[in-house]
């Protein structure tokens, strides 16, 4: 038997469609799946990140005081250094982050320029994108970052 | 003097026909490709040499063949017909495969689903041509581009086939320098060919953890029957990316997936005795198989086209090509026809995102379509 004959007598047009649509109906779900994982983990570092911050509340009875930031009075120019002073903020948002997050912290912090040099960082690659607005940190060099700590 | 007659009439000289000349000259080819042109020396160099030790003609019923029950050949032939060999490559292409592309970009996934296209379109063909079913399904894993899977399923389906079917394969995946450029120039204009692809975001450890967990879970819930090749891969790779078992990936990617390879080129190549590979069914499994291959690679091209209609941010329907399973020979035939209009535009890690989609695609194809025979 040959042709379009035995493709239909052997269930061809069907096993070709289905099998075809099944493979990629699963990898459509498998990509969407991938394409949420950063979100979920992004959502659930922030919950544990103000779960561990409330516990700490309530273990000492009263709110840890936050350090205030001290900037120095002479900005510097050096990014290498700008990222220093930017560490600590780093610290308080946690690993990962919205980019407009630390934007809003830069500026409740009276640090100047966040816009220009947020975009620096990101040229720099001190912003590492992960996608949709957020963003990791990548220190441009941990023992200077030390070093000023 | 009967006794030197006697020894004479014994000897592979008296005892060989035309048929092992032939196949003895298909081996030379392969060892030739793989050493001399270096088209992929690590499967072709075992699979010639197997084919010059299985087409040494001897004395049938002395345990000698790879198809006498008795012989040392096919007791190492068991890891192929059972599917052993291909698990245990599997799991070392896992333990090898970094998926932090495909997770940075997992829309590219889409193009390896298109790509395994070819393996349906050759269903049909096979079927067309009077293949019995599970001889068609068997030729038409070639599409996938997936020496191990296509050995699996064949072992599964139609183990008096696996000699043609892993020779067509691996011989497909060996020629994707020749095959698969015009057939990407064919398809995309040159201002498609120039598209660049943006950088990939960095991707955290604990996505690359998680990811094989998710994968296992979705992909064999699918199609239960590539449990063997994707329990296996996924595994690897967890082993490799979890951080704590660093000892155990390195000698999957290393010892243990070497090992596998050996013995299972060396034994396809033994398969193919000439009485047994030389017909004309083998004739038609290697016709089928050129298509399955083109029509993969096309079908994945024209996908990344028909992408690029919905897409704001353009890709590069080159990329479609690597979505067969032929690791990483295909993402670096795309990486280096981009380059070849381009010199500046990197292609490489979204083609391996695209090349590491194909591999679960195929092996979800090889379970898909070996559900569909279990019902027949």
């Amino acid at each position: 038997m040959y042709g379009f004959h035995a493709i239909s007598t052997h269930n061809g047009w069907a096993m070709a469609i289905a099998g075809a649509l099944i493979v990629f109906s699963g990898l459509v779900v498998l990509s969407t799946a991938i394409s949420q994982i950063h979100r979920i983990l992004l959502f659930f570092e922030t919950k544990y990140a103000s779960f561990r911050s409330n516990n700490k509340i309530q273990e000492n009875d009263e709110p840890e005081e936050q350090p205030e930031l001290a900037l120095p009075t002479t900005f510097p120019t050096e990014l290498d250094e700008i990222a220093c002073l930017y560490q600590p903020l780093i610290k308080k948002i946690g690993e990962t982050f919205y980019l407009s997050d630390l934007y809003k912290i830069a500026i409740e912090n009276d640090f100047p320029h966040p816009h220009i040099t947020l975009t620096a960082f990101r040229d720099a690659k001190i912003l590492i994108p992960y996608g949709d607005g957020v963003f990791s940190w990548e220190p441009p060099n941990e023992n200077t970052v030390n070093e000023n700590e | 003097m009967d006794l030197l007659f006697q020894f004479l009439s014994n000897t592979g000289y008296y005892l060989a026909d035309y048929r092992n000349v032939i196949m003895i000259v298909v081996g030379t080819v392969f060892l030739y490709l793989g050493t001399a042109k270096k088209y992929e020396p690590l499967l072709l160099v075992p699979i010639g040499f197997g084919i010059l030790v299985g087409n040494v003609p001897f004395f049938k019923g002395f345990g000698l063949g790879i198809y006498e029950s008795n012989s040392v050949l096919h007791y190492l032939y068991f890891g192929v017909t059972t599917g052993l060999y291909p698990s245990i490559v599997f799991l070392g292409l896992g333990a090898m495969t970094d998926f932090s592309s495909l997770l940075a970009r997992p829309s590219l996934m889409l193009l390896g689903a298109a790509a395994q296209m070819g393996i349906f379109f050759t269903l049909l063909g096979a079927l067309g041509l009077g293949f019995l079913p599970k001889e068609a399904a068997s030729i038409a894993i070639i599409g996938g581009a997936d020496g191990p899977t296509s050995i699996f399923l064949t072992a599964k389906l139609a183990p008096h086939l696996i000699g043609p079917i892993a020779i067509a394969a691996y011989s497909y995946m060996a020629l994707i320098p020749v095959i698969q450029p015009p057939i990407m120039r064919l398809l995309t204009s040159r201002k498609e060919r120039l598209i660049r692809m943006p950088e990939l975001r960095e991707v955290s450890q604990k996505e690359r953890i998680i990811f094989p967990g998710i994968a296992v879970i979705l992909c064999c819930f699918l199609a239960p029957a590539s449990i063997p090749l994707l329990g296996t891969f996924f595994f690897g790779n967890l082993l490799k990316e979890c951080g704590v078992t660093e000892r155990l990936a390195q000698t999957a990617r290393t010892a243990i997936i070497d090992t596998a390879t050996i013995l299972l080129g060396l034994t396809v190549g033994a398969s193919t005795q000439g009485d047994v590979f030389l017909t004309p069914k083998s004739v038609g499994i290697f016709l089928l198989g050129a298509v399955a291959f083109s029509i993969a690679t096309a079908s994945g091209v024209i996908f990344g086209k028909i992408m690029n209609l919905f897409l704001k941010e353009k890709i590069n329907p080159l990329l479609g090509a690597a979505g067969v399973s032929a690791v990483p020979g295909s993402a670096r035939e795309v990486h280096l026809v981009g380059q070849s209009e381009d010199p500046e535009n990197f292609l490489l890690m979204h083609a391996m995102a695209c090349n590491s989609s194909g591999v679960i695609g195929s092996a979800i194809c090889a379970g898909i379509l070996w559900s569909f025979m279990i019902v027949l």
